[in-house]
């Protein structure tokens, strides 16, 4: 690449020998494999045995990289985990990226290189792809869309329609980090701090579920997290989510920023984990399932559906209870 | 011996009082403990728990709001604000702004913070515009305000300040004939700050028992269980159940703090009227920083409702305790949390928006019978 090169500008995006430059030596050379061709408009994949499951996301994070991950790593690891918890195995994806003009080139090789390892990791291939450049003040920096393809055994039935009274509630992993992480790194509110994102694929965490036939529904807690998650299962089943809030496992920087400034940890969002539902004969073998797996070592048994109005009801640990009702509006800091 | 917040929550039960009670805080972070932990569903039937006026959202007055958005609607103006400020709707006609949300939304600058510290930054790193702090709070909130102002603030940062005391207003209940509450749970923060001292009067004055609670439910229990067991043994006084930080006297450097930089002033309290000395102004050496005297008022002489509840809209009453939220005649039809009427439904310090948390959808307001004794809980079953 050129030394002048160190910012984008819209000669990036022209589609002359700018653009091509770009491609080859950020997109391409990080992301390269046999299927990605930078000269052709389409893709041709192999032929896929199972249900072909497709799913796509946009990602507008600030800031772009974060304590555990950036804008890249979370466009694999938000994409892939849409196809995990569906129950597939994820093998390919598509990239878009919108750049804004003056965008540091050095940045944007950090966050193309994060996602190619993210890739790598989640052993999925970016086939196809664009880049587009915004003109200065038209972008948030750098956002990303992604498009994955997965299968899924032909085999295999999840989804809300299977979940039961009775069936218990499971979580992988500590709730929150990944938006007290996120807003840290903002430096917003004066607070800073050191917690890592839980931004990650969960495949391994999926896959080890996957076999079990008590396996009833799974999805990643994102926006909204896990209180919102349990909504959607209620709303569909019309049954009751009743939680034990003494079992549900929050970081201590979690439960303190939050103390601060009023959020309630079980809204914040998650890009690492699972919230899965399961019979509840089967519960305690996917727990020892998902605590076999490092990522999934604090993988707890939270709760359970029961016949009820369609409320997520949280049992504290004084014996009382409250209502973790949908969300309304983005949380937003309180006085005191 | 310290006692666990079970055995504080055994010991309540424990207790023989043959009628109903109710306690009163008055302060958000006390309700918003009392909810998070489900401590109202686990307390005996006997006892209600009342949020008083302790949430500044709920009590701040409109035309402050009103101002306040008008402000941010200036293309030279950052707006800064504590968050749950941004909802609080005011009366316009349908089709204005009638939020700092909504201003914002239409483009105008609105920033929420957390700590005056934030609206100093901004006012640094953007010197060619006018910050205008609008600054709604308690003693707790006021005294870095005042910190803010006596360590030198930009001259382009100008405080909307909408402070209170919290005693005034329970003091105003107090000497009302319907005090509607039994007990009364005493603010942590605002005792830290001020001294528990200020809240003898209730027991003194009142025959009211008392006690100072910090915000773990372990301590807001001990408060409790002081106030029913100073009901059952007719004994009265002002129990301190947050010794850990709260002490005689209070912290005398912030009130010299909030009495340099600070005059006492009658204020307005939304809905409920103006009480004598209860408020905060800016001393006039920081005339060049005062909001209030940078900027004219806005409040149009015509504009309909100014300065009152919106039609139909008891917050009033239910921040006086007076009656219960699902007891307003608009609480879950008119006004829910996503289409807030009355400051009440905005906070997550609020009365209403804390019943509709709890699971309360029913409006009561057609029933006559419905009374403070029989809060509705969430299902169990």
């Amino acid at each position: 690449m050129r030394m002048a090169d160190r910012y984008i500008s819209l000669a990036h995006g022209n589609g002359g020998s700018c653009m091509r430059e770009l491609i080859e030596t950020v997109f391409a050379r990080h992301l390269s494999n046999p299927l990605l061709d930078v000269q052709a408009d389409a893709a041709a994949l192999p032929p896929m045995e199972g249900v072909i499951m497709i799913t796509t996301d946009g990602f507008t994070v600030q800031p772009l990289e974060f304590p555990g991950g950036t804008i890249g790593s979370l466009a694999v690891h938000g994409t892939v985990n849409d196809l995990a918890v569906s129950g597939a195995l994820p093998c390919y994806l598509t990239l878009n990226a919108f750049i804004e003009e003056g965008f540091d080139m050095a940045q944007l090789e950090r966050i193309i290189a994060s996602l190619a390892s993210a890739a790598r990791e989640a052993n999925v291939c970016v086939v196809a792809g664009d880049t587009k450049v915004l003109p200065r003040g038209q972008g948030g920096g750098l956002y990303l869309a992604a498009t994955g393809v997965g299968v899924r055994p032909k085999n295999l039935e999840l989804g809300l329609p299977r979940v039961q009274p009775g069936d218990s509630i499971l979580v992988s992993g500590p709730v929150g980090d990944h938006g007290i992480a996120v807003m840290l790194a903002r430096e917003q509110f004066g607070l800073s701090g050191e917690l890592l994102s839980d931004a990650a694929s969960v495949l391994p965490l999926t896959q080890a579920l996957v076999p079990l036939p008590g396996l009833r529904f799974m999805r990643d807690p994102t926006r909204g997290g896990l209180a919102t998650v349990l909504h959607e299962i209620c709303r569909a089943t019309g049954l009751e989510a009743r939680l034990n809030g003494a079992v549900i496992p929050v970081r201590e920087q979690v439960a303190t920023v939050c103390e601060m400034l009023g959020y309630d940890p079980f809204y914040l969002a998650c890009e690492g984990r699972v919230v899965a539902v399961v019979e509840s004969t089967q519960a305690s073998e996917a727990l020892a399932r998902l605590q076999a797996l490092p990522q999934g070592c604090e993988a707890a048994i939270i709760g359970n559906m029961k016949h009820g109005r369609p409320h997520v009801v949280l049992e504290t640990e004084l014996g009382g209870e409250r209502i973790l009702d949908e969300l309304e509006d983005d949380p937003l800091p309180r006085i005191c | 011996m310290t006692l666990t917040a079970p055995e504080w929550l055994k010991k309540i039960h424990a207790l023989r009082l043959d009628r109903p009670i109710r306690i009163m805080n008055v302060c958000g972070g006390h309700e918003r403990s009392i909810t998070m932990a489900g401590i109202r569903s686990a307390l005996p039937k006997y006892v209600e728990l009342i949020a008083g006026p302790g949430c500044p959202v709920c009590v701040c007055p409109e035309e402050d709001v009103y101002q306040a958005i008008q402000l941010a609607l200036r293309a030279d103006v950052i707006l800064v604000a504590f968050g749950d400020m941004l909802r609080v709707p005011v009366n316009v006609p349908k089709k204005k702004v009638r939020s700092l949300e909504r201003a914002k939304a239409a483009g105008a600058d609105v920033r929420p913070i957390a700590s005056p510290r934030e609206a100093v930054r901004i006012a640094q790193q953007n010197p060619e515009r006018q910050v205008v702090f609008f600054a709604a709070g308690f003693e707790t909130t006021t005294a870095p305000i005042a910190a803010m102002l006596l360590e030198g603030v930009p001259e382009n940062l100008f405080v909307l300040l909408s402070a209170r005391r919290t005693w005034p207003a329970v003091a105003m209940l107090l000497d009302s004939d319907t005090p509607g509450f039994d007990g009364l749970v005493a603010p942590g923060h605002v005792s830290t700050v001020m001294g528990p001292e200020e809240w003898n009067f209730v027991f003194e004055k009142h025959d009211i028992p008392a006690a100072v609670a910090g915000f773990q439910p372990v301590s807001l229990l001990a408060a409790m269980y002081s106030v029913l067991r100073q009901l059952l043994e007719g004994k009265r006084f002002l129990d301190n159940c947050y010794p850990e930080l709260v002490r005689s006297g209070g912290n005398r450097a912030a009130q010299a703090q909030l009495a340099e930089a600070l005059n006492d002033t009658d204020a307005n309290w939304r809905g409920i009227g103006v009480i004598p000395s209860s408020g905060f102004s800016l001393q006039k050496r920081f005339a060049k920083n005062d909001a209030r005297l940078r900027f004219p008022d806005f409040d149009t002489e015509g504009r309909k409702r100014a300065g009152q509840m919106p039609p139909g809209c008891e917050c009033a009453s239910v921040v006086l305790g007076k009656i219960n939220p699902n007891q307003c005649k608009i609480y879950g039809r008119a006004c829910t949390p996503k289409t807030p009427v009355g400051p009440c439904m905005v906070s997550d310090e609020g009365a209403c928006r804390i019943w509709w948390a709890a699971g309360v959808r029913a409006n009561a307001a057609s029933d006559e019978k419905a009374t403070a004794d029989n809060m509705p809980l969430p299902s169990t079953g």
